[in-house]
């Protein structure tokens, strides 16, 4: 396992010695070598600029995942379990679910302006769709023996949502947020550089209409770090609640 | 056949008239009367197909009938009531993967008004009871199929109900497991009283376990024949099954099954 781990930072390692070489060698002013950027990065955000532009992005961040996560699972469970909300509400998803998110940042700009709400509406309508659909299915294919228990032993319709719909829906509910969170990330980044005046994206932005392409590359090496980070505290968290499924998996495997 | 006539207040499940049609489509149970008396075995044979499994949850509440009724200690079953539990096929289908061993067994007792240390040993006696004791802390897709399905029949006993209704609960298990909880399934019937109704397609199993089996026609369903089993108590695996009056009960349902019942026999 250890050797498997150094192998894959290996790689790592050497693909920064390629960019550092190439980069020397070319000497272009818009590739700057892993060293350099690894100086600006230290300067620029071990510094102040850090409260000014990415926390800010980190909270729009979770508050849209938060609230896409909560209202997307409520409401996915919903139309799982109701044939009649399932028949009516699934063509509006399905329709929905198949824009491309950022194509509402124009209306979230109209509607709301370029504040905070702005981005984090858009984080949401971005994230909401895929935990939505996956609450939707996976509440639907509870197999008809767990309901059958549940009813057999006097559970009411939402005793038995509560204790045996949802947490049989829950690895499918884990799958759609973790493509949630990957696409709040996006959103994040887009909506601050359409429509924004601090964040990391306004600031990996900025940073390449004023030339200052060093800073520009440490944006990015920034939002690679976060995204990294968030994705770990998500597998975490999965680890933790999703064990049984884990650990059942493998066994039938 | 003619029996002894039977005390309104043995008899603990009527099935009247019994009909279900699904949606306006397939009859899968044309017309099925039967009764079982307090702690009795009573075993439904029938080939594939034979809406055993209709007929249970039919009898269970969780389907209403077509036409006809099923009264449990003279009531109409309207809804499950708690006095009737039914234990699956598909073990791994009804369980909760996501709940130990003990949970699961817990499971409907969150449905009855007791203290936490009345839960735990009705959990306690259910699990002892199946020979599940030093497995209550594992996760049921830890175990063998055969005991994840000792933890399903533990699950309907904890609740303690008055009759279990037992759907095929030894078909997706190998035959030496089978036998095991064939025999666990009479244990508990001698521990607890508890009334068995079991539907099955296997003939020897039904005549091994009962004191009367019905055989079921092909659909749409009808009862073929009521058979009383005077097999000498308690049965025992060797013993019983080579019992010649054992054979001659199993060759006689054998040529039953698949038979439409002779209309001129009288019930």
């Amino acid at each position: 396992m250890r050797a498997r781990r150094l192998l894959g930072l290996a790689t790592i390692v050497v693909l920064l010695l390629a960019w550092e070489v190439t980069a020397r060698v070319g000497n272009n002013v818009y590739v700057p070598p892993p060293s350099q950027i690894a100086v600006t990065f230290a300067h620029e955000w071990f510094s102040p600029q850090f409260a000014q532009e990415a926390v800010p992005s980190i909270w729009r961040l979770l508050a849209g995942f938060i609230i896409a996560a909560i209202v997307g699972v409520a409401l996915g469970v919903a139309i799982g379990v109701s044939d009649t909300l399932y028949r009516t509400l699934d063509p509006v998803l399905q329709v929905l679910r198949a824009l491309p998110p950022t194509a509402v940042i124009p209306v979230g700009i109209l509607l709301l302006g370029i504040g905070d709400w702005m981005k984090v509406a858009v984080i949401v309508f971005g994230a909401i769709w895929p935990i939505l659909v996956n609450s939707v299915d996976g509440a639907r294919s509870v197999s008809s023996e767990r309901l059958d228990t549940a009813r057999n032993f006097g559970f009411s319709r939402l005793e038995t949502i509560v204790a045996v719909t949802f947490p049989s829906a829950l690895p499918q509910i884990f799958a759609g947020l973790r493509v949630g969170l990957a696409l709040a990330f996006i959103m994040i980044v887009i909506s601050e550089m359409v429509g924004g005046s601090n964040g990391l994206g306004y600031a990996i932005l900025s940073a390449q209409r004023t030339f200052s392409i060093p800073e520009m590359y440490a944006g990015i090496v920034l939002l690679a770090i976060l995204g990294y980070g968030l994705n770990a505290l998500f597998t975490l968290l999965e680890r933790r609640v999703l064990a049984w499924h884990l650990g059942s998996t493998a066994v039938t495997r | 056949m003619t029996r002894a006539p039977v005390a309104a207040r043995d008899l603990v499940l009527q099935v009247v008239d019994l009909q279900k049609r699904y949606g306006t489509g397939t009859l899968a149970i044309e017309r099925i009367s039967l009764d079982v008396r307090r702690g009795e075995f009573v075993s439904i044979v029938g080939p594939s197909g034979a809406g055993k499994t209709t007929l249970l949850k039919t009898v269970c509440g969780l389907l209403a009938p077509t036409s006809g009724r099923v009264l449990l200690d003279d009531k109409l079953v309207t809804a499950p009531p708690p006095e009737m539990v039914l234990v699956f096929q598909d073990y791994a289908r009804s369980l909760f993967p996501w709940l130990t061993v003990t949970a699961n067994v817990a499971f409907p007792l969150r449905k009855k008004r007791l203290t936490p240390s009345e839960k735990a040993s009705l959990v306690r006696e259910a699990l002892d009871a199946v020979g599940l004791t030093a497995f209550a802390g594992h996760y049921p897709w830890q175990l063998s199929g055969g005991m994840q399905q000792r933890v399903a029949i533990a699950r309907a006993v904890a609740f303690r109900p008055e009759i279990l209704l037992l759907d095929e609960p030894f078909a997706s298990v190998d035959a030496l497991t089978r036998a095991d909880l064939e025999d666990v399934t009479l244990r508990l019937r001698a521990e607890f009283g508890i009334t068995m109704l079991l539907v099955t397609h296997d003939i020897d199993e039904a005549v091994y376990l009962s004191d009367r089996v019905f055989v079921l026609s092909p659909p749409p369903s009808v009862i073929v024949r009521e058979i009383a089993v005077p097999l000498s108590q308690p049965r025992e695996q060797e013993r019983t099954r080579s019992d010649a009056a054992f054979l001659a009960l199993r060759n006689e349902i054998h040529r039953m099954i698949g038979q439409r019942p002779e209309r001129t026999i009288a019930p």
